[in-house]
């Protein structure tokens, strides 16, 4: 039946997003062998940590949480890009979300992923992580439930389930049609997954139904997620750990850097996939805008937080305060402040200055000064405890950089993979909209 | 028997399901197909749904069975709390929270999965048409006397029996 040619834009949107889905080019066997290459490494560092035991990090006394935690809570903070952009663009039915909410999600999933290895990594012997689950044991021991460390693990796995079934729901139509249009092994595994979709109304009333109670539910997960990350360290009577703007302060950091990651991935998404029709300057103005806003939002809690430290005055909260501001981590403090906010003002604030170049830029430097931030939040509290004698310093070690290292190519890696398996923008849900193009 | 009329305007979908809706046709006779969602306003193809409801039950329940378990367990297998009570639901209250919140996610996906049919036993003698970009598809089924009419309401709503 020949195609009426008012619908060929959507033939073409339609070829556009499935032709990065064949064949594999050299730059992208290569950039998937160095991911593979780097994360390697972090599994001999992994294993030799867990052969020498956790001697071979740099933690020692007072600082038993170092570069792991950041890690992890860095990760989690990252995975706040999917949930909580693409919930709330959806629920605010915003048209220019379209071609961003998968690639938003699956960095969702696959920083969850990562983020909720490293507590497992953390805890050295990590063949005994299921002594967190609460089983029946021979011991009748049972896991303490009033332990922010099993609030982690109950709210991680529910948010990794939940954003796992929001990125899989709107892949179904998708998966449909890829069924259609392969034949080898790839049929297969699209048709399995799109469970026989036919693309009846009654399938896409459900669809949308489901849609839209999940961005709501995982709405209040993903907040609740990393406030509870953040509780991990104000629930501990530590000098600058113990304040009550610690929840709300972490979930801004978690938005502010998920913006940022998806700036990032979306940039190399459009280089390396050809996607420049799709992912266009003004959703990258608009993301930058909202990065922009975070940035501001981040320093208003920064110095909410350091001004009340430095007003009140208490010797514990001050070493604390001078460690980070003056002395040993003086320069990632700085720094952070620098990459949070200086740069990205400057570089988005202008709006002459706002191309998407600046804005993948400033995007990356707000990644790396998040990282910072949280070393920054875990550290130095931890290396002037309460206790004067006990102070102490912390430089990781290369078991520890490797493994992070590690990580970040693992996520590279992920995201090469399933660049290849599914399309990274819903093509059901893409129509071309007039005020989308440039 | 069934029927598959096919459109290009949404407009005449509509205009479709009301004549046969007139002729007697019951809404769950009748099916949509497209490659993407096709919306009307309320009254004139319904799917009622219980997906908003099956979700509060589902987190009422996973909320209050963690909320159990957790008092079961403090209560049969003691921690010394230094005088504390052994149960607090303020110091459990983010369990409880996330399990309810796990609840809904289940039965929401649970849910999906039925209305849309997707996991409920299929009548495979229904034809599934292939449906070309931007067409809308509608399938109809009726008696086999009620057909002529049913392709005349097709027809008429400016769509082709295929």
């Amino acid at each position: 039946m020949a195609t009426a040619p008012e619908l060929l834009p959507y033939q073409r949107i339609r070829e556009d997003l499935f032709r990065p889905l064949s064949g594999v080019s050299r730059n992208y066997l290569l950039a998937t062998f160095c991911a593979f290459v780097i994360g390697a490494a972090g599994l001999v560092a992994w294993s030799y940590q867990l052969r020498r035991g956790m001697g071979v990090t740099g933690l020692q006394r007072p600082v038993f949480w170092g570069i792991y935690i950041v890690d992890f809570v860095f990760w989690i903070g990252i995975s706040h890009a999917g949930t909580l952009i693409s919930a709330i663009l959806r629920l605010t039915d915003a048209a220019w979300r379209k071609p961003v909410t998968r690639a938003a999600e699956a960095i969702t999933v696959f920083a969850l992923m990562i983020g909720g290895m490293f507590p497992i990594i953390h805890l050295g012997r990590a063949w005994l992580f299921f002594w967190l689950l609460p089983y029946p044991n021979s011991r009748l021991l049972w896991p303490n439930f009033r332990s922010p460390l099993l609030w982690d693990l109950t709210a991680i796995v529910t948010y990794l389930t939940g954003s796992v079934i929001y990125l899989y729901l709107p892949l179904i139509p998708d998966m449909a049609q890829l069924a259609e249009h392969n034949t080898t092994w790839r049929r297969k595994f699209y048709r399995t997954l799109s469970l026989g979709w036919t693309g009846s109304d009654r399938e896409w009333h459900a669809l949308e139904r489901a849609m839209k109670l999940m961005s709501c539910i995982i709405l209040a997960v993903a907040v609740s997620v990393h406030t509870v990350v953040a509780w991990d360290f104000a629930m501990a009577i530590a000098p600058m750990w113990h304040s009550t703007i610690f929840g709300p302060y972490f979930v801004a950091g978690a938005i502010f850097s998920g913006i940022a990651a998806l700036l990032v991935v979306m940039a190399a998404l459009r280089k390396v996939l050809h996607l420049e029709a799709y992912l266009t300057r003004h959703h990258f103005n608009n993301l930058a805008k909202l990065l922009l806003l975070m940035s501001l939002l981040w320093l208003y809690f920064t110095l909410a937080e350091n001004l009340t430290v430095w007003y009140g005055n208490e010797p514990k909260e001050m070493a604390v305060f001078g460690a980070r501001t003056r002395a040993h981590y003086a320069p990632y403090f700085w720094s952070t402040v620098v990459l949070n906010f200086v740069i990205p003002f400057v570089l988005l604030g202008i709006r002459r200055l706002r191309t998407i170049r600046n804005a993948t830029i400033a995007a990356s430097c707000v990644l790396a000064g998040m990282w910072l931030e949280r070393f920054v939040i875990v550290v130095p509290t931890l290396a002037n405890p309460r206790l004067p004698a006990a102070s102490g310093f912390y430089g990781p070690t290369w078991v520890e950089i490797a493994i992070t290292a590690a990580t970040f190519a693992a996520m590279a890696m992920l995201y090469m993979i399933f660049s290849k398996l599914f399309p990274i923008i819903a093509v059901w849900e893409f129509k071309p909209h007039p005020q989308e193009e440039d | 028997m069934y029927l598959i009329g096919e459109f290009r305007e949404k407009d005449a979908v509509r205009a479709a399901i009301r004549m046969l809706r007139e002729t007697g046709v019951r809404p769950s006779e009748l099916d949509l197909f497209s490659e993407e969602p096709v919306e009307f306003p309320r009254g004139v193809l319904d799917r009622p749904s219980r997906m908003s409801l099956v979700s509060v039950l589902g987190a009422m329940a996973f909320g209050s069975l963690a909320t159990a378990f957790i008092y079961w367990t403090q209560h049969n297998y003691r921690l010394v709390t230094g005088g504390m009570p052994l149960f607090s639901f303020w110091a459990t209250g983010v369990i409880t929270f996330e399990m309810t919140m796990l609840g809904a996610i289940v039965a929401t996906f649970a849910l999906f999965l039925w209305e849309s049919g997707l996991v409920r036993k299929r009548d495979y003698s229904a034809p599934v048409p292939e449906v070309d970009p931007g067409a809308i598809c509608l399938r109809v089924r009726c008696r086999a006397e009620d057909a002529p009419q049913a392709i005349a309401a097709i027809r008429r709503a400016g769509g082709h029996q295929r």
